[in-house]
């Protein structure tokens, strides 16, 4: 840790931005700022891991509390539940995008393939009927209408899969789902992804909202997702939920 | 963890199998790390529901991630510790406020006794960075805790000491400085 040490001055504004961010002690937007930035530049990457590392020990003096009961239960859930895992990224999953996209599949095919995707393996319980599938072509905002993704939630586990159908369009932002139920206020499902194929679990609470003709959007955000609680970007998808 | 699973060696292996798939190698480090990871977020968060979502999010990140640990580069420990820590923090500026008993809590941060703690890499860098810290003015290093540890923006803990905001900022600035300082030498 301590052969060739910089030199390190406190006008230098990068420096003392790695030095904030490891600390913990950026505000909500310049911590997301300093995030994202962090993805994208590997000398401030490099600079904050390095204060993670000299600062990291001190993490040995916090008192360890056991995790609530049942936690493990539920991350193995969301983790592992169903034919369709969220797996461990694998270049199966890319193989498949490329295949789809080279395909330039139309929606109600790339939906058939999530239908065999959920439903299509030996031994899949009678649980995941296909009645209880839901399924959107979210669409461009754009005259074009252009499909961005599909959208196939399964009630029975609880996810939404999505399937990119076209080019990453988040810009280097980061997408966010919204569920919108007439004239609700749009309620946040998470931050989602628009390169790779996904199972995104809802929340529990939320679920119940995912009906036929409710509305899904996707609006890009910044690192970390909306700070308000409502979708602040662009909204650059929107698709209604139909029973397939 | 338990003395006898190997400390951070042990969880760079672990970390391997989990990034090749090893669904039981995740349980294994779920088990011998929850504790620990679970300490560290809900010091930041202090609302247990609250927490207990953010452990799921990490063990899910290091589900998906694990390959991507590379252990010549960091150590596990500081690894994991930093994905809990982030968000938590993360979900503490999404929240805008947080319940106010922190000060309370300082007692929950303990130095740290010879082979009291075999999840960090070695007991030593955990009490060198703990004298560094103590040969700096004793209230900038209850800051510098207190940004660590708590996850409070510049702005709250210069609320919190009564001083301007760049006052609090140099204060921590320097300190960690001069603990740097203190590491090369």
């Amino acid at each position: 840790m301590s052969e060739t040490m910089p030199p390190i001055d406190e006008r230098d504004d990068d420096a003392m931005l790695a030095m904030d961010f490891a600390l913990g002690a950026l505000d909500g937007p310049a911590f997301r700022a300093a995030e994202l930035r962090l993805r994208r530049d590997p000398a401030f990457a490099a600079d904050v891991k390095r204060w993670q590392d000299e600062l990291g020990p001190l993490s040995a003096a916090i008192v360890p509390v056991a995790a609530p009961v049942g936690a493990w239960t539920r991350i193995e859930g969301e983790l592992f539940r169903g034919p369709i895992a969220v797996v461990a990224p694998s270049s199966m999953a890319s193989r498949a995008l490329t295949l789809w996209r080279g395909l330039a599949l139309g929606a109600s095919a790339v939906a058939a393939l999530a239908l065999v995707l959920l439903i299509g393996r030996p031994g899949t319980p009678a649980a995941t009927a296909p009645s209880a599938l839901l399924a959107a072509s979210m669409t461009t905002t754009d005259a074009a209408k252009t499909i961005l993704i599909t959208a196939t939630y399964d009630a029975a586990r609880g996810t939404v899969v999505l399937l990119p159908a076209a080019k990453d369009a988040s810009r280097g932002l980061t997408p966010e789902l919204w569920i919108i139920v007439g004239q609700d206020k749009p309620r946040s499902l998470g931050l989602i992804d628009l390169r790779d194929p996904q199972a995104h679990v809802v929340p529990a609470a939320l679920r119940g909202k995912l009906a036929g003709g409710a509305t899904l959007a996707i609006s890009l955000e910044p690192a970390g997702g909306s700070p308000t609680g409502t979708p602040t970007g662009p909204v650059v998808a929107t698709g209604t939920l139909a029973t397939i | 963890m338990t003395a006898g699973s190997g400390g951070a060696a042990a969880i760079v292996d672990v970390l391997a199998l989990i990034g090749a798939g090893d669904r039981d190698a995740l349980k294994k480090l779920y088990d011998s790390t929850s504790a620990k990871l679970f300490g560290v977020i809900l010091r930041i968060l202090i609302d247990r529901g609250e927490a207990e979502d953010v452990l799921q999010e990490v063990y899910i990140t290091v589900w998906r991630k694990a390959a991507e640990f590379d252990a010549s580069r960091a150590s596990p420990i500081t690894w994991l510790a930093t994905i809990a820590r982030n968000r938590a923090i993360d979900r503490l500026r999404a929240r805008g406020s947080r319940p106010t008993t922190t000060l309370d809590l300082a007692a929950d941060v303990v130095e740290p006794s010879p082979g009291a703690d075999t999840l960090i890499d070695s007991a030593n860098d955990a009490r060198r960075v703990g004298a560094a810290l103590d040969r700096l003015d004793p209230r900038h290093a209850a800051i510098i805790r207190s940004a660590y540890y708590e996850g409070l923006t510049y702005e709250t803990l210069a609320e919190r000491e009564g001083v301007p905001v760049g006052t609090l900022k140099s204060w921590v600035r320097r300190g960690l400085i001069r603990m740097r300082g203190e590491f090369a030498a």
